[in-house]
């Protein structure tokens, strides 16, 4: 959909309004000195004069429409141009980043491989730096597609690509990403289809995978022991659910889980530890999608304490 | 050890195939017990002054022919050269012309992008057993991808905790301390849902069998209940070979109203 007329078309406008002013004020200009000459018979005044105003009104309505086409088209246009270089920004900082996280990551699977082999007595404070770098390794990933998932989202009229996917596929995928990351901390993952044998829908496999990788990375890290992740669907949708027996969200946080930026450290005027993006970013995609993201929890100190998100998506996108 | 029938060949066309990452990726495909080959262009080769990446499409090519792999690790990216960003979706557009059942597993740099999106339609053009992972993504991750892509499902799963199962002959061992000894506690039956539960491990290490998956191996006017039971002596069983008492959510876990898991013992 275009609403603004492309820049090409608006330079021969102005070129053209230029040359009926320039044309209409010539004739204005000669109507005394030439006109009897040029014309045998004279109505009211020469009509070199009319043809002469006439190019002059014609000349300033066409470029007063150029200009004002221009004036519109430049947000629009200058939106776009600068989408597309944060884009391209993007993947310059995607692949510059990507490049020495992997190194650092291959190193440190390396040495830790190597330690293992050799039998060595651990240095606690080796371990604990392989560790840490392990770990941080998902969230750097999940970091990188946030971003762009963010650029892409301010794009104007970037409509949600409907494809079949296999959503109990992009599910495994996920939970065999979480599943060494949360076994780390000692807890657990596990999910399920119902029925096992879930089949195709017509959606965005990027947006479910993101939708459903931040729910999880969510889940892993405030859940106690335990997060579960199943998919489920009705006649018109389907849902992948993900609990966790953490510790809840207190009702008063509830209403600003989804807003841009909000952490629970806000919250409690504490610093905040992550983006605080996920959650909205998760949200305004499945919206997109004409989906929802929906949250229900129960906070400690009552005894079934647990949090569920849930990502009802369309089975078929129009 | 039972030996696998046939051993898994993994070819990997990838010009950082010595990076760390890629290194660890191979150690751990030799653990699981595949082979894996690294294709090297060939210096001599008239093409040698031509860009990387058609270097790597004509020695990959050559490899797969000669070699004929199980499945292939193939890199998006080859080099730092504008004309080599995408030149691994030109050699899997030969792949899938020349051998349209060979699986590949796509590495690509970014996490999202224009490589993986290519990637994911020429998939779902091709009908082919095509999938894509990130290289910041664990050797374990590489390793169940590649089970599934490959899909047949082994002879023997070693599950942990010196715990193996040997479909072929039907029976569970436990190796500890060099020694290996079969558990002649588990048959039939119990073996079949210890069988299918060690399957999805296999496949996904967090993946439930549902109940009605497991019921057809029980029986009675309580199938659950028989399930239950047969559950709870495969543990005592087990828990006895081991020498130990294995509890609730030891090596298998019972999710309420939905099914059970397999959660091997970790190292």
């Amino acid at each position: 959909m275009k609403i603004h007329p492309p820049p090409k078309i608006l330079q021969p406008a102005k070129i053209a309004a230029a040359a009926a002013i320039a044309a209409g004020i010539a004739c204005l200009a000669l109507a005394p000195v030439i006109g009897a000459a040029a014309f045998t018979s004279l109505w009211g005044i020469e009509p070199l004069s009319y043809i002469g105003g006439i190019l002059l009104i014609a000349g300033l309505t066409a470029a007063v429409l150029a200009y004002a086409a221009q004036n519109n088209a430049t947000p629009a246009e200058q939106n776009r141009h600068w989408i597309e270089t944060t884009r391209q920004f993007f993947e310059v900082f995607d692949h510059d980043l990507g490049r020495p996280l992997r190194r650092i990551a291959g190193k440190e699977r390396e040495l830790r491989a190597a330690l293992q082999a050799a039998g060595e007595p651990e240095n606690p404070a080796v371990r604990e730096l392989l560790d840490e770098i392990e770990r941080q390794t998902p969230n750097f990933r999940l970091m990188l597609s946030n971003i762009q998932v963010l650029v892409q989202l301010q794009a104007p009229g970037a409509a949600p690509a409907a494809a079949p996917v296999e959503p109990s596929e992009v599910v495994r995928r996920i939970a065999d990403r979480y599943t060494p990351v949360a076994a780390e901390a000692d807890k657990e993952i596990t999910w399920w289809a119902e029925p096992a044998d879930f089949g195709m829908v017509a959606s965005d496999s990027h947006a479910i995978e993101h939708i459903v990788t931040n729910l999880v990375d969510n889940a892993v890290s405030h859940a106690s022991n335990s997060v579960q992740v199943s998919l489920s669907k009705d006649n018109a949708q389907f849902y992948v659910t993900v609990w966790d027996d953490g510790p809840g969200i207190a009702p008063h946080y509830l209403d600003h889980l989804f807003d841009r930026g909000w952490t629970p450290e806000v919250g409690r005027r504490e610093e905040k530890t992550s983006s605080g993006l996920g959650l909205f970013i998760a949200r305004t995609l499945a919206r997109r999608c004409n989906g929802e993201v929906t949250v229900e929890s129960i906070a400690a100190p009552q005894p079934n304490h647990h949090t569920t998100f849930q990502l009802a998506l369309p089975l078929k996108a129009q | 050890m039972a030996v696998n029938r046939a051993t898994r060949k993994i070819l990997i066309v990838d010009d950082e195939s010595e990076s760390a990452i890629l290194r660890t990726v191979r150690r751990r495909l030799e653990q699981e017990g595949w082979h894996t080959a690294i294709v090297r262009p060939d210096p001599n080769s008239p093409t040698a002054k031509a860009l990387l990446g058609d270097e790597f499409e004509a020695a990959a090519l050559w490899s797969i022919e000669e070699q004929l792999p199980d499945a292939i690790l193939l890199d998006v990216r080859f080099g730092d050269h504008r004309d080599d960003r995408f030149k691994g979706l030109s050699i899997l557009d030969h792949i899938v012309n020349r051998w349209p059942k060979l699986p590949v597993l796509m590495f690509t740099q970014y996490v999202q992008g224009p490589d993986r999106e290519a990637a994911a339609r020429g998939a779902l053009k091709w009908d082919a057993p095509i999938d894509f992972i990130d290289k910041l993504a664990g050797a374990d991750e590489v390793v169940l991808r590649l089970r599934r892509l490959i899909g047949a499902a082994p002879e023997t799963i070693t599950i942990g905790g010196g715990i193996t199962l040997d479909t072929a002959a039907q029976t569970i061992y436990i190796e500890q301390n060099g020694d290996r000894r079969p558990i002649t506690g588990i048959q039939g039956m119990k073996f079949e849902i210890l069988r299918e539960l060690a399957a999805a491990w296999y496949r996904s290490p967090g993946e439930l069998v549902p109940f009605s998956r497991l019921e057809r191996y029980s029986e009675g006017e309580d199938p659950r209940a028989s399930l239950r039971v047969r559950i709870r002596e495969i543990k005592t069983s087990l828990g006895q070979a081991l020498g130990t008492r294995l509890g609730p959510s030891e090596l298998i876990l019972n999710i309420r109203d939905k099914g059970y898991r397999l959660t091997p013992p970790r190292p």
